[in-house]
């Protein structure tokens, strides 16, 4: 499905990715082509690796790309920093976001917001500015006030802290986000409020990778492809049916694949 | 070491006090601290000596160092400067206590001292002329914040002495600023006195210069319902210790510390801290912070006794550790010696590295690795830096942590 001709180039496009961290490998030739305006989940068992693809993405240190290459934009993106992927239009939404005690959510947001309008050329924010923009995002994920003035994620549920996360990347506005298990822990209502947020954040020039083991996610947001991992390679692309039909059959099947290989 | 031979031939100061002579006659027959004793034994010896290389300075040199402006509603002292002061208000007073009241005092003081345990106020005082020694007496309520100061010349060694007495009920704050200058020693030796209900919310921060070293010793003793804070600061020395000794004199007391320090390049900085419980129905609640960058090195040794009179004492005491480089060097050593049976304690030390999730957490959020490491130094600071009283805003104390080498 991914050769199937697009209009425009992608934003994301991982090709033949190897990685290992510790000298254990864990990316075994990932590809991967997002292109404007495409949604994409990634499933498959724990441990498969869809996660440290996220993380590798994202410019994470403790992993070494050992062959081949993450371009962004059309520009190979192996050697960046993370906060420069960050700053250029890469979002990664945390499965477990990190808590950060003593520095101010409030404070964290509009740095980081800053930091993205920075590169953008756009004018950075002051506190008064960034708290009329912030209010305007905490509608998206329906947050109070009140957790701007708490430390990042501490103390904040689960759900809380997915809220967090989508209000980060509401405020961020990246090229692509990839959203690393952002369903779990969610109670019903806590998934629709974030998958709507998601919703309303993505639009025709942005990308969305969602990572996940449920169709509930995929419930509320429709992927266009869905791609199995398995031992740290994609084994299998489809449309929003694949994920109908591995809810049915289960992951058991992709043992054999890797057996196979 | 020349101070040292002085001693040793009582030549140390001339025109001698009746205190001073008390102090040299104690130190002559040993003039060192024990290098074996566990309240020495991780004191680097040249840094050590290096503190003791400048001669003694009894006049100080005009200090250049601007201070912070002063705010209208603080109380501004500097030791060995301006200390005449007698506030008499209707709802406090600050007096100096009168030259008997103070000798008395201190001799009080000497007599219950250990050579070991209290060399550097032994030091303190025999150095110590009468214009560097500020004795207060303090009673009432809703007293205008205190800052004093204590600073050291150039090429020179200085002390210092500061001696409080608090009434019963009487509640104040007090910052004491210690300032190093370029190589120069600073001796500072204080003694507290809290009377029943009284509270003392006290704030001490040292930073010193190139190459400043620094004793600084303080001794409390509370009467029971009293109540002391200690928020604590010492950086940029190239040698410090901060010895703390607090004795609950009849128990029922509260106690509580929040202490750091931050070692860079070679630097050696030590907190020893001594809480004794000497009655039942104590409380202490204390954290040290030590952080080590660079080839320093950061000692926290604390320890708590509680006797067999100190029963129900309520204590806990907990050492956390950054260490920012493989050459850094942290001892920490939390301890407890404890005799009474009903007494709920606990003590706990841990060491850490910047934590790299977190860091990387906010590099996906566009922050440089720099700002990271700046951001969660500063939430490893605030817990403390929130708990020194006065003027803290003014001192900009976390800017001058995380901006200077």
């Amino acid at each position: 499905m991914q050769s199937q001709m697009k209009e425009s180039d992608p934003i994301l496009e991982v090709k033949n990715l190897f990685a290992s961290t510790n000298n254990l490998p864990i990316l075994k030739g990932v590809s991967l082509a997002v292109y404007p305006g495409e949604i994409h989940a990634i499933m498959g068992r724990n441990g498969c690796g869809k996660s440290t693809l996220s993380k590798i993405i994202a410019g994470h240190p403790s992993y070494n790309i050992t062959d081949g290459d993450i371009k962004f934009s059309g520009e190979n993106i192996n050697a960046l920093e993370p906060e420069e992927r960050s700053q250029a239009g890469i979002f990664l939404g945390f499965q477990y976001p990190i808590e950060i005690p003593g520095v101010s959510n409030l404070e964290f947001l509009r740095v980081s917001t800053n930091a993205r309008r920075k590169f953008l050329n756009k004018e950075e924010l002051d506190t008064f500015d960034f708290e009329e923009l912030v209010k305007e995002k905490l509608e998206l994920v329906k947050m109070d006030q009140a957790f701007l003035s708490r430390s990042v994620n501490q103390g904040f549920s689960g759900g809380e802290k997915k809220r967090n996360e989508i209000l980060q990347m509401a405020l961020l506005e990246p090229k692509i986000a990839i959203l690393d298990e952002t369903d779990s822990g969610l109670d019903i209502d806590a998934l629709r409020i974030v998958a709507s947020g998601i919703k309303k954040i993505s639009n025709a020039q942005t990308g969305i990778i969602l990572i996940t083991h449920y169709q509930r996610l995929l419930d509320e947001i429709e992927p266009n492809y869905v791609h199995v991992m398995a031992d740290g390679q994609i084994i299998k692309t489809g449309g929003s049916d694949l994920a109908l039909e591995l809810e049915k059959k289960g992951y058991e099947w992709t043992d054999n694949f890797v057996k196979e290989t | 070491m020349e101070i040292i031979e002085k001693i040793k031939t009582n030549k140390l100061v001339e025109n001698q006090t009746e205190i001073q002579k008390i102090c040299l006659d104690k130190l002559q027959s040993s003039p060192l601290p024990n290098p074996k004793s566990e309240l020495w034994r991780l004191s680097d010896k040249s840094k050590f000596s290096t503190f003791l290389d400048y001669s003694v300075n009894e006049k100080d040199l005009k200090f250049d160092t601007p201070y912070p402006k002063n705010s209208q509603n603080t109380i501004r002292l500097i030791i060995g400067e301006n200390c005449q002061i007698k506030l008499i208000e209707d709802n406090y007073s600050i007096q100096q206590l009168s030259e008997h009241e103070l000798d008395k005092y201190i001799k009080d003081q000497i007599s219950c001292f250990d050579q070991n345990e209290n060399w550097s106020d032994l030091l303190n005082l025999s150095l110590s002329c009468k214009k560097n020694i500020l004795g207060l007496k303090i009673n009432g309520s809703k007293i205008p914040p205190i800052e004093i100061f204590s600073h050291a010349s150039c090429n020179s060694l200085n002390a210092k002495t500061l001696v409080i007495l608090l009434e019963k009920n009487c509640d104040i704050q007090l910052l004491q600023v210690n300032l190093g200058k370029d190589n120069s020693s600073l001796s500072q030796s204080t003694f507290f006195f809290l009377e029943e209900n009284s509270t003392l919310t006290h704030g001490v921060v040292s930073y010193g210069k190139n190459g400043s070293n620094l004793l600084n010793s303080l001794n409390v003793i509370q009467q029971k319902n009293s109540k002391y804070n200690l928020g604590s600061l010492h950086f940029k020395f190239n040698y410090a210790r901060f010895e703390i000794n607090i004795k609950q004199s009849e128990g029922n007391a509260k106690t509580n510390i929040k202490g750091m320090q931050i070692t860079k390049k070679d630097e050696q900085i030590s907190t020893y801290t001594k809480i004794n419980f000497n009655g039942p129905n104590g409380f202490l609640d204390q954290i040290n912070k030590s952080l080590a960058d660079d080839k320093s090195h950061a000692i926290f040794e604390g320890s708590i006794i509680v006797p067999k009179i100190a029963q129900k004492t309520d204590a806990s005491q907990l050492s956390r550790n950054l260490l920012l480089s493989d050459l850094a060097q942290i001892d920490t050593k939390p301890q407890l010696e404890i005799i009474a049976d009903d007494v709920k304690c606990k003590h706990g030390a841990t060491i850490s590295q910047l934590n790299e999730e977190e860091l990387f957490y906010m590099r996906t959020r566009g922050i440089t690795l720099a700002e990271a490491s700046k951001l969660q130094l500063s939430s490893y600071f605030q817990e403390i830096i929130s708990f020194i009283p006065v003027s803290k805003d003014r001192w900009d104390l976390l800017d001058k942590i995380l901006n200077e080498n």
